[in-house]
């Protein structure tokens, strides 16, 4: 009955906002139109890039303080390091993991290098790097974390240092994250080759630390 | 120098966290006091020289993040600065050394106040969301770290709170970008007319609602004891203090910014807030009064007082009313801050988190207890305090449109927080049951709750100088 009542009430609601999206004037501000204009003075290509990086960069840099902190929380929640047992990984899934991980880091940087012209970037990037990590650690050729070491954690949190830094240096000469015309393409590079690492480090991290196991951590 | 408020805590965070577990101290009390230099020179500045805007990246609103300062902005980054020192003052001798739940203390509380700070200067709604991520996700750390299961369980019940209430508010943010094509908060507010389609009003009503459950309003309050009674008693007077204050300072904010043709458009809107603060009032003080345990108590305390915020909605077209609810907030801010440092410095002294078992503290704790006095003397509205202050304001406004039942429900939580501020200090003045043992307490916890308590009163002599600074728009 009570199940009823909540499908019933997300029915309602869908309708409701079905029918309110049909009466939709068109937008009255075309961002599109603006991002175009200014693509030129971003320092790169493509729109999604510029977006993220140069005209809502603030937005990314505070999302990249989301992660790390995603991160942080797991760490200071100190969950119990539960010995996890395993059964013996087949030697030929560990050959092909082998085989895969440095195609998929061959596959990031080619993902963060076509950000400034295509789709891809720092989080793609990131996100296959993480994944080759995941594998690695599934066919038990990367421990999983106990707790990160000094130079884990500045890997952990490098990339959003080196955001942060570039911000505080845009801002003593202007804006936060106002980047000279000319140099912009080279900052953003800079910036995205730094959360790209550091991105794969969190989210690897976010999948090795809440499967602990008796290995001692990198 | 307004932006140096959101990256210094950023960067202290960070460098806490490189430094690894249990460290950073000394980095953050000097960013937080860096930081409480800014928040006072920025509201300096607000003062001579108007409203400051910064346009991130130089492009300027609606393709870019503005951030703008003004009065209301300047008011609550004082605020914030103001309870945090104190506070980490109170953690760096609350937290024994190699406690759990202190491993990564420091760089959380950095994470929670750049969340804070950024999200008190931000004017654009997508960027807002970003905060309130940050805010949360750091808030739910905060009442997580190194707890046993029970505090586990009630973080748990926290996140999908904070989470619910974010995610209808990102919902809305979408409706909103669909049908303007912008997030920016200043070139909404001349688009969104009394005429605006239904999709706006559900897109606020979302938006509001949501913030409503982060905020914890009656009937949202349900998260709010749990994970405010059960975090150790920094991170509670924090959350309690200011974070909670940060999504009502947005449903403010969205009230008389975006969304205020059509709050005046619907008279009867402005009361449904009102109506919910109001049971917030009766029910928040009827379960304190009822708690067994201190800290309950206190946390129930927050839902009553939180309460009162949302009375000002059917007030908000008389001029006064934004300096009446900002003043509330910074008297609870305060107090509450000192109540929840005194009842940690209590609790940890008699080694138990029962209000029984206070008997025979006031001989051998009377600071921390005359702290937590002058608090109570704030939450129940007595002059001189802000309270008295925050709570003249609202009756006045009340009866000058004729809203008895505001001003009767000011009236009465004042008599019920009376009710349950005197239930601690009477057991505290029993005698002592033999064989009872009260450990000694480092001064330093039992002085910062001082000071906070103390600043709440005396807040009420100096009110002038912030309903001036909250008139700045």
């Amino acid at each position: 009955m009570k199940r009823l009542l909540v499908v019933l009430g997300a029915v309602c609601f869908v309708v409701l906002l079905l029918g309110a999206m049909f009466d939709l004037a068109p937008a009255s501000v075309q961002l599109h139109a603006a991002v175009a204009a200014n693509l030129p003075a971003s320092g790169v290509e493509h729109p999604v890039t510029a977006v993220l990086l140069n005209f809502r960069g603030y937005d990314t840099l505070l999302e990249i303080a989301v992660l790390l902190l995603a991160m942080i929380v797991i760490l200071a929640t100190g969950i119990d390091t539960a010995a996890d047992v395993r059964p013996s990984v087949n030697p030929v899934l560990q050959a092909l993991a082998k085989l895969a991980a440095p195609l998929m880091i061959m596959v990031a940087v080619y993902l963060l290098w076509a950000g400034a012209f295509r789709p891809g970037g720092a989080f793609q990037a990131g996100a296959v790097l993480a994944a080759a990590a995941v594998l690695l650690h599934l066919v038990e050729l990367l421990p999983g974390w106990q707790s990160p070491s000094t130079r884990l954690r500045l890997g952990l949190a490098g990339g959003f240092l080196v955001f942060l830094a570039v911000g505080a240096g845009s801002l003593m000469r202007g804006a936060l994250l106002e980047y000279p015309p000319e140099h912009a393409g080279r900052l953003i590079l800079l910036v995205e080759s730094g959360l790209t690492v550091s991105l794969g480090l969190i989210l690897a991290g976010l999948f090795l630390l809440l499967s602990r196991d008796d290995g001692d951590g990198p | 120098m307004m932006v140096w408020l959101i990256l210094l805590p950023l960067l202290w965070a960070s460098f806490a966290f490189l430094l690894g577990p249990g460290r950073g101290v000394w980095l953050a009390m000097a960013g937080l006091l860096a930081q409480l230099w800014l928040a006072y020179a920025l509201a300096e500045e607000i003062v001579a020289s108007g409203v400051a805007e910064h346009a991130v990246g130089g492009w300027g609103a609606p393709l870019g993040i503005d951030l703008v300062a003004d009065g209301l902005s300047a008011a609550m980054l004082l605020l914030t600065q103001c309870v945090a020192l104190p506070l980490a003052v109170y953690a760096s001798a609350y937290f024994k050394r190699d406690d759990p739940a202190a491993t990564y203390f420091w760089p959380l509380v950095g994470f929670l106040l750049a969340g804070l700070n950024a999200l008190f200067l931000s004017a654009d709604l997508f960027n807002s969301y970003v905060t309130l991520e940050l805010l949360g996700l750091a808030a739910v750390g905060l009442v997580a770290a190194g707890g046993g299961a029970q505090q586990i369980a009630s973080a748990l019940r926290y996140l999908f709170a904070t989470l619910v209430g974010s995610g209808a508010y990102l919902l809305g943010v979408a409706l909103i970008y669909g049908t303007y094509g912008t997030v920016s908060t200043v070139t909404l507010t001349p688009l969104i007319g009394a005429g605006a389609p239904d999709l706006v009003w559900i897109a606020g009503g979302l938006m509001v609602v949501g913030l409503m459950l982060k905020t914890a309003l009656f009937p949202f309050h349900f998260w709010l004891p749990p994970a405010h009674g059960g975090a150790p008693a920094p991170v509670s007077a924090l959350l309690s203090a200011v974070v909670v204050k940060a999504s009502f300072y947005l449903i403010l904010r969205l009230w008389i910014g975006p969304f205020s043709s059509l709050t005046v458009a619907a008279n009867l809107v402005v009361w449904l807030p009102a109506l919910l603060g109001m049971l917030a009032v009766f029910w928040g003080s009827y379960q304190a009064i009822r708690a067994e345990r201190l800290k309950m108590l206190v946390a129930y305390s927050t839902v009553a007082q939180l309460g009162y915020l949302f009375l000002i909605f059917p007030l908000l077209v008389s001029a006064g009313a934004l300096q009446a609810v900002i003043m509330q907030v910074f008297a609870h801010g305060l107090a509450k801050a000192a109540m929840f440092a005194a009842a940690g410095t209590l609790i940890k002294a008699t080694g138990q988190d029962t209000v029984a078992g206070l008997a025979g503290v006031a001989e051998r704790l009377p600071v921390t207890l005359f702290a937590f006095g002058l608090a109570g003397v704030t939450l129940m509205g007595l002059p001189p305090s802000s309270g008295f202050l925050a709570k003249w304001q609202l009756i006045e406004l009340a009866l000058s449109q004729q809203y008895w039942v505001i001003a009767f429900v000011v009236l009465v939580g004042g008599l019920l927080a009376a009710v349950y501020v005197f239930r601690v200090l009477r057991q505290a003045f029993l005698l002592a049951p033999a064989g009872s043992v009260v450990m000694p307490v480092p001064r330093t916890l039992e002085w910062t709750a001082f000071v906070l308590a103390a600043a709440s009163v005396l807040l009420g002599l100096r009110g002038v100088e912030l309903m001036q600074l909250v008139g700045i728009t």
